[in-house]
């Protein structure tokens, strides 16, 4: 049973994902392990997959599509039985960019790695992570950016972490086209990931 | 020697006395080059050539002039800012927003896409595709062969030909869930700008341009976008089927496509094609003294200044070792039309501006 979710969620089939979570939850298994055999292991699956060049952004999005779908049926059951996420994450592509296909995909991948994910969209100012970690307290916040021109104010927001004196509760990780491992070391953040599969292995590491 | 012999010269794979140079500029950089260089405001400048003076690309010399019709026009429509977050709706039934940046050269703004007209499956049953044969279109492309192809190598631009018009108009997560969940809405979606674009290409090669630039970005930073079977399964057919068309008009009209990225994979399957130029070998997503060794016999190149780095954030002597080393792989022995991988943009100073000018113009192909 766990394993037709599993291959359910690889393959992207939504409605067989759907299915078979309901089946699994009618069946008695327990939420948790739901969650981390058939959805958490497939979207490891997906994730090594993509960073093998074997899947690619199509197919990493309907995975990510079923997973969900599947998680919003397992949801309540894995609050009952006090499953609680493996950290929580702030993410948000930066002011003046409005770019959020890779943000999202990285949300995605963290959501298939156990994680909470509060996503606030795109072109958000410094105050708005500021605000959003006061409020979240996550452990991790995490910056997107396509543009040479947007990427600068990850150094800003970084700063602004510092001004509201939250920058010691979380760790910062950077991504997007332009970003690099030196840009992150220059600006002070904690990880820097090439891709939304690496995100998820980085977040685990930031744990 | 003239602008268009020069590259006619690299497409025959020879080296003419120089590289060949074309470059193009968001609006706001190309206002910074004006008053740089003292000459007069004018309309804002297109990147994509609409209601372009080329004054600027006269000015710098360059030995390309660009003339679009077709999506790409949408973009830099307008530098107007109105109410609702919507500042206007292009030809298609998209809309888009200009969204304002800020650099330490100054505040620029990017057009980007608001909403989709085929977000939803039921809109394509009453979808109007705009009409690609309105003479009004190609008045532009009229003035710039007229007045400019005695001296210059002119460029129909079609860009954005396919795959990224297709997403435009339906949206981009849902067009690449389409290409596997939906396969034939998802063909049906690629036909509509499909078919405009390869009859304003038609009618540019009618009309006389040296080249036609088409494609599509469908590559992202470390691969492709899409995998290489869904696009050889998708939009090679169409592009196959759009360069056979073009050289049946004319056999010696050269094609170029773009796409930002690394697309690696289907380099060989464009050459299989009757592709002529790749444009613009990101070198941050593919490296271009490899792609010349791999491609250099059958294809040519146009690009390979890094727009990501080496032009907004290295310096003037960076810039000018980065010429320098792309004369001597990518471009040796011609086969390239050397410029930066997309226009150039507010936050790149001028003085690395002039360092990639300055060594292009002054750099003998004798080197």
């Amino acid at each position: 049973m766990l394993d037709t979710i599993y291959q359910s969620v690889l393959s992207g089939n939504a409605p067989e994902t759907a299915q078979g979570v309901q089946q699994a939850i009618d069946a008695g298994l327990d939420p948790g392990e739901i969650l981390n055999q058939g959805m958490i292991a497939a979207m490891a699956e997906v994730g090594q997959r993509f960073e093998a060049g074997d899947m690619f952004v199509p197919e990493m999005l309907i995975a990510a599509r079923a997973m969900k779908e599947g998680l919003a049926i397992l949801q309540p059951h894995l609050v009952d039985a006090g499953v609680e996420p493996v950290g929580k994450v702030v993410l948000g592509t930066v002011k003046g960019d409005l770019h959020d296909i890779g943000k999202n995909l990285v949300g995605m991948m963290l959501e298939g790695s156990g994680f909470e994910v509060i996503d606030l969209g795109v072109d958000v100012p410094p105050e708005g992570f500021v605000a959003a970690i006061q409020e979240h307290q996550p452990q991790i916040v995490g910056l997107s950016a396509l543009l040479t021109t947007t990427m600068p104010g990850m150094q800003e927001i970084i700063e602004a972490l510092v001004a509201a004196e939250v920058r010691d509760h979380v760790k910062v990780m950077v991504g997007g086209a332009p970003v690099t491992s030196d840009f992150a070391n220059e600006i002070g953040a904690d990880a820097y990931a090439a891709d939304a599969s690496a995100a998820a292995t980085q977040a685990k590491r930031l744990l | 020697m003239k602008h268009r012999d020069r590259v006619a010269l690299a497409l025959a794979h020879q080296a003419p006395d120089r590289c060949p140079m074309q470059i193009s500029f968001t609006p706001e950089f190309a206002s910074r080059l004006r008053d740089n260089l003292g000459i007069a405001a004018a309309a804002m400048h297109n990147p994509h050539g609409g209601g372009n003076t080329y004054v600027l690309e006269r000015a710098l010399d360059e030995d390309m002039l660009l003339t679009s019709v077709g999506w790409a026009n949408s973009y830099y429509a307008t530098d107007a800012l109105s109410e609702n977050g919507v500042h206007y709706t292009d030809e298609w039934g998209i809309t888009w927003r200009n969204v304002p940046y800020e650099t330490q050269f100054g505040i620029g703004h990017y057009t980007e896409i608001a909403d989709h007209p085929l977000a939803e499956d039921d809109a394509f049953d009453t979808y109007p595709p705009p009409d690609p044969l309105r003479p009004e279109l190609y008045a532009e492309a009229h003035r710039v062969i007229e007045e400019y192809q005695d001296e210059y190598w002119i460029v129909g631009v079609t860009v954005c030909t396919i795959f990224e018009t297709a997403w435009a108009l339906r949206g981009l997560s849902q067009t690449l869930m389409d290409l596997v969940l939906k396969p034939e809405l998802a063909a049906q979606l690629l036909d509509i700008p499909f078919s405009y674009h390869l009859t304003a290409a038609k009618k540019l090669v009618e009309m006389g341009v040296d080249m036609i630039w088409t494609g599509d970005d469908v590559g992202s930073q470390d691969r492709m976008l899409i995998s290489p079977d869904t696009w050889r399964r998708f939009l090679k057919p169409r592009m196959a089927t759009f360069i056979a068309s073009l050289k049946e008009i004319n056999p010696d009209v050269k094609v170029a496509y773009h796409s930002d990225g690394d697309i690696t994979p289907i380099i060989a399957d464009l050459i299989e094609i009757g592709l002529d130029v790749l444009n613009p070998v990101q070198p941050r997503s593919m490296n271009p003294a490899k792609v010349k060794q791999a491609y250099g016999d059958a294809l040519c190149f146009w690009g390979s200044i890094d727009e990501q780095h080496t032009l907004p954030f290295g310096t003037p002597a960076e810039v000018e070792q980065e010429v320098i080393t792309r004369l001597k792989t990518i471009g040796r022995d011609g086969g390239l039309i050397i410029g930066p991988t997309h226009h150039v943009q507010l936050d790149t100073p001028l003085e690395n501006f002039w360092a990639m000018v300055n060594a292009i113009r002054q750099t003998p192909y004798t080197l």
